[in-house]
């Protein structure tokens, strides 16, 4: 990933990756597979603007041209800066306005489990993106028509635009505020691999709609915005970073 | 359809989302804590699985709505028209740029809920959605209107706006066509020295109009146009050679609204005196909504006075 391209969130993206890895990774998700309506499980980034983790790893995994990589967020590209009507491997496209992914991936388990379709909404929403009403009207539906094929999982790197969530705005008991509405709540490492699958296995048995709370670190594995605000790396550094990787490899 | 006239136009709507729900099983109805009072819980009543409160949650109401869109379902969603607006932005981001199927309902529009006053009477919602290019939007008349606007909804392509009031109405509809055609504007009545254009519940003053300015001897066309997205641009094109002035009026901001609509069209095709009749301010707390049409300068008497003006000016 060119790591200086000013349309690309690498922060966040690289947050999330790990939570990717574990949904992919398991087969949980599928890269291969046309959307549309089926016995399959879905995944929504609601936290649309980390839509590259995706690109990036459907690349790692064969699904994606490297060269089409690097075309990403340009024009003519189909791998646009944030979930698109066009935008391959994403089920519910337009989640680039926060929380609006929630409702979305909300409708459409209720949609499923209407149809008595088995499949389950593996939904990815970041900590930030709490702050809006609308994620918190749209976990009390969840909660209220009692969605258990709806898996969210909050990306928690603890960092939002202006800075660190706990300053911007507290979270509060983000544990407690969702098991007062009725969700089984589970935390975990959101980096540890084994851990994640350990925690996705024990919520897609729980009898009431789960959250995983996966602490991350924006980031993560850059030296020079792990763990902080910074959302990139200058040209400069990203230069020096991918030298560093080119010596080592 | 027997019976419409006495319904009330939420009751028209109650009835129609129910009878829909008969035909199609795609059909899901949504609202916001609201099912009683836009009278969508008609369709509860028959297709209780298929119904969904959300509780008093607008946002949430269009986004989810546009998530059973994406799982193959169409719903229509149900909630007072002035509070829909608060969903507006889920409107543009989800079902509009993805042009899902979604119905959005809004009612007690206009003056319909005079009793609630400012917060409550939407004088700007076809404005916030004409400026979505997916979206279509119809604004029925009467009840008889309402019922088979949302028959044929659910034909529409894409999203919609159905507006509907609450419980005032003059049926006009009933007899003058059999099938409701979205994109159509229907003529009530012809004539050559004026066209009085209107949408939605102002149809009856409109003709009341015609007959003040026949009286002084005045030719004045009414054509009624139930969907202001698309409009009609044939039938604008048409009454604005053949009259040479035109007054529009609705029950909704003269900015962004029908008149609007029309103005737009005819600026840039033929040039055409024109009158833009609706609100510039809010409304107030009345009694009927008889009061504030009158209070706001909505009457037969007014619509003459103005189409006099243009012929006088031609």
């Amino acid at each position: 990933m060119a790591s200086y391209d000013p349309g690309m969130h690498l922060g966040s993206s690289l947050s999330v990756l790990d939570i990717l890895v574990a949904l992919y990774g398991t087969g949980r998700v599928k890269f291969n597979l046309a959307n549309g309506v089926g016995n399959r499980n879905y995944l929504v980034l609601s936290k649309g603007h980390a839509v590259h983790a995706i690109y990036a790893l459907a690349a790692a995994m064969g699904y994606l041209a490297l060269d089409e990589l690097r075309e990403s967020g340009s024009l003519g590209s189909r791998l646009q800066n944030h979930p698109e009507a066009d935008t391959p491997f994403v089920d519910v496209p337009n989640s680039g306005s926060l929380a609006l992914g929630i409702s979305m991936a909300v409708g459409l388990s209720l949609g499923l489990k209407l149809r008595g379709n088995r499949g389950r909404v593996y939904l990815i929403t970041g900590d930030g993106e709490l702050d809006e009403g609308l994620s918190w009207e749209s976990f009390a539906a969840a909660a209220h028509y009692n969605l258990t094929n709806l898996l969210a999982i909050v990306d928690y790197n603890g960092i939002q635009l202006d800075g660190r969530v706990e300053e911007v705005l507290r979270k509060g008991d983000l544990p407690g505020r969702l098991r007062a509405l009725g969700f089984e709540v589970l935390e975990t490492d959101g980096h540890d691999h084994e851990q994640i699958v350990s925690a996705l296995e024990r919520a897609e048995s729980s009898t009431r709609p789960a959250v995983i709370i996966a602490r991350t670190a924006r980031g993560r594995g850059v030296p020079g915005i792990e763990g902080t605000p910074r959302q990139r790396l200058s040209r400069d550094e990203a230069l020096q970073y991918a030298q560093s990787l080119a010596c080592r490899g | 359809m027997s019976g419409l006239e006495e319904l009330t136009p939420r009751e028209a709507l109650g009835r129609a989302l129910a009878d829909l729900g008969d035909l199609r099983g795609d059909v899901v109805v949504l609202v916001a804590d609201t099912g009683e009072p836009t009278r969508a819980r008609l369709f509860a009543e028959r297709h209780p699985e298929r119904y969904f409160n959300v509780g008093i949650a607008e946002q949430a109401l269009v986004g989810i709505a546009a998530g059973l869109a994406l799982a193959g379902f169409m719903p229509y969603a149900v909630t007072f028209a002035a509070f829909l607006a608060r969903g507006w932005e889920q409107a543009r981001n989800a079902v509009d740029r993805l042009a899902l199927p979604v119905r959005l309902v809004g009612t007690h529009a206009g003056f319909s809920d005079a009793y609630d006053g400012p917060s409550h009477q939407a004088l700007e919602d076809v404005a916030l959605f004409r400026v979505l290019p997916n979206f279509t939007i119809i604004v029925p008349a009467d009840s008889c209107e309402v019922y088979r606007a949302v028959m044929a909804s659910a034909a529409i392509r894409g999203p919609a706006y159905i507006r509907v009031g609450r419980d005032f109405h003059v049926p006009v509809t009933c007899s003058l066509y059999d099938k409701f055609e979205v994109g159509r504007a229907y003529v009530i009545r012809e004539g050559s020295d004026v066209a009085i254009f209107t949408t939605g519940i102002m149809l009856p003053c409109a003709i009341d109009a015609a007959q003040l300015l026949k009286d002084r001897g005045i030719s004045a066309a009414v054509v009624h146009f139930p969907t202001v997205k698309p409009l009609d641009y044939s039938t604008v094109e048409k009454y604005a050679t053949k009259a040479g002035a035109i007054v529009t009026v609705e029950e909704h901001m003269v900015h962004g609204g029908f008149g609007s609509a029309v103005a737009e069209y005819l600026s840039q095709t033929r040039p055409t005196k024109i009158a833009i009749m609706g609100l510039k301010s809010y409304g107030r707390s009345a009694k009927s909504p008889a009061d504030l049409y009158h209070h706001f300068g909505l009457t037969p008497e007014s619509v003459a006075a103005r189409a006099e003006e243009l012929v006088r000016l031609r």
